[in-house]
């Protein structure tokens, strides 16, 4: 009998736990340790932050699920890893703490055979001083808690509006080096539309703020993609759609400080400048966790486990920009000192990030960080699941299941604004995420006709689509894994 | 606001028969990149 653990419950961790549970016997134990209580669907949030969607509608509670199937839960917290045990514990462990119910306070030393660390990034808005959901007029949509707040001051900034105040708008990224940009980018037209859809458009001057070098990097470097009969670069794409949305945008920007209504930032130029705004809503920079690792003697081992991120099967070997290839990308997100540790999703260290690194004449680091989420995040999670349960039944170590990001395509179906008839998208398909230049050197690293974009109202239809596909297969309801990740 | 999509792009953008249509076409499409397998960068596939 072996004990999988799973810390963490997003995308990642709950795709691991569904197929774990589903492809072993009940013999096995499947446990995940999660802080959160609910499910959620994150792509949705962007919803929640215009009001066209309730938080409900995008998360469901995690215990009776788990109960039903025969998962382990703890709403708990992880704090340090034992990889090997302590001198009482000979098994390895996790020592958490549990945040609610009876237990809340409490630590436990969770043991596992196989360990799945899924616990995604830290919002980190310490990052930025005065970064704050809910304070200095600046929101978030990282979690449906922020974006049920981002909805509360959009609306009473539309009330004003409605009352003749003429107001700035600023989306983007809140540090110089944030990724998620295309949650940002979906925000900014969402907003733009709602604004047009209460007839108060003309009341808003809407600027987009980021750390991108060029309109249209999302932290992937940008794309050649295939666009109707054209061939359009990115920025070319992200351009049209801004000016025809009426958007300023302010690139290479390191935010760094926020005050009621004033964002600071410092541009790649090394000028510090300031832009003031209404409402704003800026992706923070993400972080590890800050985990502990100790070794039997409890000794600090954390630098064989993590490196912000967790240390999984990358060559982390320090090298020029010129010098990145593709094969630097992890394949099977497992630890190489202790081999039952995996890290799928946005959990492992990145060997680099995937744009150009920059910084500004200052020194200071203005540029994205490698976006990691979503479906490469699903993707990752089930190998790691087939490994282990491969390894398991045949009672070898099988690592038989790759997925390098360098080697796989992502869809991004950005919402471009809500609406059945009226709503549209930016579909955005990349093969593959991590530019491969060996293969296709021509067209900067990836696969033309694979990476494309489309816009309309078909991309709304999509989006909502997999909102619900997704929820469905969440909830493990019949055949969900017939759904692909 | 510079109008950069014109009036016959933004109505083939927002016609729903069309865009029906291309809401097939894109499932399919990007059934096709996502769902077409993935690997590692390291080996050759034999």
């Amino acid at each position: 009998m072996s004990k999988i653990l799973i810390l963490g419950a997003g995308i990642s961790g709950h795709v691991a736990a569904s197929h774990l549970r589903r492809k072993l016997s009940k013999e096995h134990e499947v446990v995940v340790v999660s802080p959160n209580s609910n499910y959620q669907w994150i792509p949705s949030n962007i919803w929640v932050g215009i009001g066209r969607m309730k938080s409900k509608e995008i998360l469901f509670p995690l215990a009776p699920l788990y109960k039903k199937k025969g998962i382990g839960y703890k709403q708990a917290k992880a704090i340090s890893f034992f990889p090997e045990g302590d001198k009482n514990q000979p098994k390895p462990y996790v020592l958490s703490e549990y945040v609610a119910g009876d237990k809340k306070g409490q630590q436990e030393k969770i043991t596992y055979d196989y360990l799945i660390n899924a616990t995604g990034p830290k919002l980190n808005f310490e990052a930025t001083e005065g970064l704050i959901p809910g304070e200095n007029r600046t929101y978030s949509v990282c979690t449906y808690s922020h974006a049920d707040h981002a909805w509360h001051g959009l609306k009473a900034l539309i009330d004003e509006m409605k009352t003749g105040k003429k107001v700035k708008i600023l989306i983007g990224t809140g540090h110089g080096s944030s990724t998620c940009q295309g949650a940002a980018f979906e925000y900014i037209l969402n907003v733009e539309q709602e604004l047009r859809r209460h007839k108060v458009r003309e009341m808003a001057e809407i600027t987009w703020i980021s750390n991108e070098h060029k309109l249209g990097d999302f932290g992937m470097d940008g794309m050649l993609l295939s666009y109707g009969s054209m061939t359009l670069k990115s920025y070319e794409m992200v351009e049209m759609i801004f000016e025809d949305r009426g958007i300023k945008w302010i690139l290479g920007a390191g935010v760094n400080k926020i005050e009621d209504g004033i964002a600071h930032y410092e541009n790649l130029e090394g000028s510090y400048k300031t832009e003031t705004y209404d409402f704003a809503m800026l992706i923070p920079a993400f972080s590890g966790h800050g985990f502990k690792a100790f070794d039997k003697n409890e000794n600090d081992i954390t630098e064989k486990l993590f490196k912000g991120f967790m240390i999984v099967d990358a060559d982390y070997t320090p090298k020029p920009y010129e010098e990145w290839s593709v094969k630097d990308w992890p394949e099977t997100y497992q630890n190489p000192t202790y081999q039952n540790i995996f890290a799928p999703g946005i959990a492992f260290a990145p060997p680099h990030a995937i744009s150009k690194p920059r910084k500004s004449k200052n020194g200071t680091v203005i540029s994205p960080a490698p976006p990691r989420t979503g479906m490469p995040s699903g993707i990752t999670a089930k190998l790691v699941a087939d490994n282990i349960i491969d390894t398991i039944k045949s009672g070898k170590e099988s690592l038989s299941h790759k997925g390098s990001l360098g080697n796989m395509g992502a869809a991004c179906i950005a919402s471009a604004g809500y609406g059945l008839t009226q709503g549209s998208g930016v579909s955005i398909t990349t093969y593959p995420i991590v530019p491969d230049y060996e293969k296709y050197p021509n067209t900067q690293g990836r696969k033309l006709g694979k990476t494309f974009g489309e816009i309309g109202l078909a991309g709304h239809w999509l989006k909502l689509a997999l909102h619900y596909a997704f929820i469905y297969k969440a909830k493990m309801r019949p055949f969900w894994w017939l759904i692909p990740e | 606001m510079t109008q950069r999509i014109s009036k016959y792009q933004r109505f083939k953008m927002m016609n729903p028969i069309i865009q029906f249509f291309k809401f097939i076409y894109l499932s399919l499409k990007i059934m096709f990149v996502v769902a077409s397998g993935h690997g590692g960068t390291r080996v050759e596939k034999k």
